[in-house]
């Protein structure tokens, strides 16, 4: 099967903005990287927008698409209505910022809790009795790891430039928020992947999965931890390698494609 | 209601003339289909070989998957059970070909949309049969209702030996299609 590359975007990009958001409810409590919530919240708001407009680049007819309020129960308009409310908590978020700090952290934790349901919401669309290789559970939450690797990177990232005069132990929660979305990735990656890895073709794209999107993240929270002077350089690789192992693993979802059966032969 | 088609495969002569008749009465184009017969087999060792043609379609699954999925209700079931395409409101997301545990949905490269077996509705809305089954030479097809124990495919069904009686690998979908297929014709090996 074709690999859908609008689909894989769409869900990596907002997965990584909703857990990029989930980085900000955090330090709305910790209190130690402040000055990178706001800007924060606007890169998670720029993912949101960029990945809906991805999804919507696959749809042969999009000037059907407020059809889709007519039939709530597809995965589709799930996806859809938490990208609005995901992208709606941000921009409240981004509005009370210097006004209320009670609607901020409401809206911090709204905007995360939504945005972390829709990384995971975003595999389970893809469960279906008609596809071995995407039915389980495993699949899900292999995006919801890919996508608290490459979320929480972006945040130690923000963080980062902007805490770049600040004490390194201001960046700790962030490193080692980075390092559990390393260890989340890998091992949701690995478990995925080891029930599909049938095909030899996978491996490339498994090892972007496991090692660079995983494994390469948490070496980079545990590094930074250790060495703060380091901190912009680690972060940039981690979300970069985040990023790139979130796509190899949508990739690989695409790549082991098996249908129950296919009598038209259609590739789609 | 319960409208389907039941294929009597201990009739069919593999002629493709189901798949043809559909293509003309539906303007199916080349190298897309609403119904395709598969060769199944030929199985064994000579002089002990088995084979069978197997005309696939949309089985109107009781539980059908397409309509769950599809985001717009493109893919809805008419008030006479029959799950259908509103090709107006589809927004080709391939959502329900993927979803169709049969791989029996069709994409028309030129307009951009899903499209399937419609049981030929503009055909039996007024009382005739499907292309498919009015132009099988070997009478192998039969449409009707499977909840109307007097109907055509019922009968058919009901005067079959039961292990005779057979459907596609069912994943909860429930196909209402059958097929019929005694043992003397061949073994059964696409399902239950």
């Amino acid at each position: 099967m074709e690999i859908a590359w609008s689909l894989v975007l769409f869900t990596a990009l907002t997965g990584c903005g909703g857990w990029l958001f989930a980085g900000v409810a955090i330090d709305e409590f910790a209190k130690k990287t402040s000055k990178a919530n706001f800007t924060a919240g606007i890169v998670a708001l720029v993912l949101m927008i960029v990945g809906g407009v991805a999804s919507v680049t696959h749809l042969a007819h999009p000037e059907n698409m407020l059809a889709a309020l007519n039939h709530p129960t597809s995965g589709i308009f799930i996806e859809a209505v938490l990208v609005g409310i995901a992208s709606a908590f941000i921009i409240v978020y981004l509005v009370a910022y210097n006004r209320n700090e009670t609607v901020r952290r409401v809206c911090a934790v709204a905007g995360a809790v939504v945005g972390v349901a829709l990384s995971f919401m975003a595999g389970h669309s893809y469960l279906m009795d008609a596809v071995y290789t995407w039915n389980t559970m495993l699949l899900p939450l292999a995006y919801l790891g890919t996508a608290a690797a490459s979320g929480l990177s972006a945040y130690a990232l923000v963080a980062a430039i902007r805490h770049n005069e600040t004490t390194p132990a201001d960046l700790k929660i962030a490193f080692i928020l980075l390092a559990v979305g390393g260890v989340a990735a890998a091992l949701t990656s690995l478990l995925y992947l080891t029930g599909v890895m049938d095909a030899a073709d996978l491996m490339l794209v498994a090892v972007g999965a496991v090692a660079v999107g995983g494994i390469v993240p948490l070496a980079c929270g545990i590094a930074g931890l250790k060495a703060a002077n380091s901190a912009l350089v680690l972060s940039v690789v981690a979300t970069a390698c985040a990023l790139i192992g979130a796509i190899c693993l949508r990739c690989a979802m695409w790549m082991a494609y098996v249908p129950l059966e296919n009598f038209f032969g259609i590739a789609l | 209601m319960r409208n389907a088609i039941v294929v009597d495969l201990d009739r069919c002569i593999g002629c493709f003339g189901c798949e043809i008749s559909c293509k003309m009465e539906n303007n199916v184009a080349l190298g897309e289909y609403w119904n395709k017969v598969i060769i199944e087999g030929p199985h064994g060792t000579f002089p002990d070989v088995e084979e069978y043609w197997l005309p696939t379609m949309c089985q109107q699954c009781e539980n059908s998957p397409c309509t769950h999925v599809c985001p717009t209700g493109a893919s809805y079931r008419n008030e006479d059970g029959v799950v259908l395409i509103d090709k107006s409101v589809c927004i080709g997301c391939k959502y329900c070909m993927m979803a169709c545990p049969y791989g029996v949905r069709n994409w028309n490269k030129e307009q951009n949309v899903v499209e399937k077996c419609t049981l030929c509705q503009h055909l039996t809305s007024q009382g005739k049969e499907p292309a498919c089954v009015h132009n099988c030479p070997g009478e192998a097809r039969f449409y009707g209702d499977l909840d109307d124990p007097n109907s055509d495919p019922s009968r058919l069904i009901a005067e079959s030996a039961p292990e005779d009686v057979h459907h596609l690998k069912n994943v909860g979908n429930n196909p209402s299609t059958a097929y019929i297929l005694s043992s003397r014709f061949g073994t059964w090996r696409n399902g239950d």
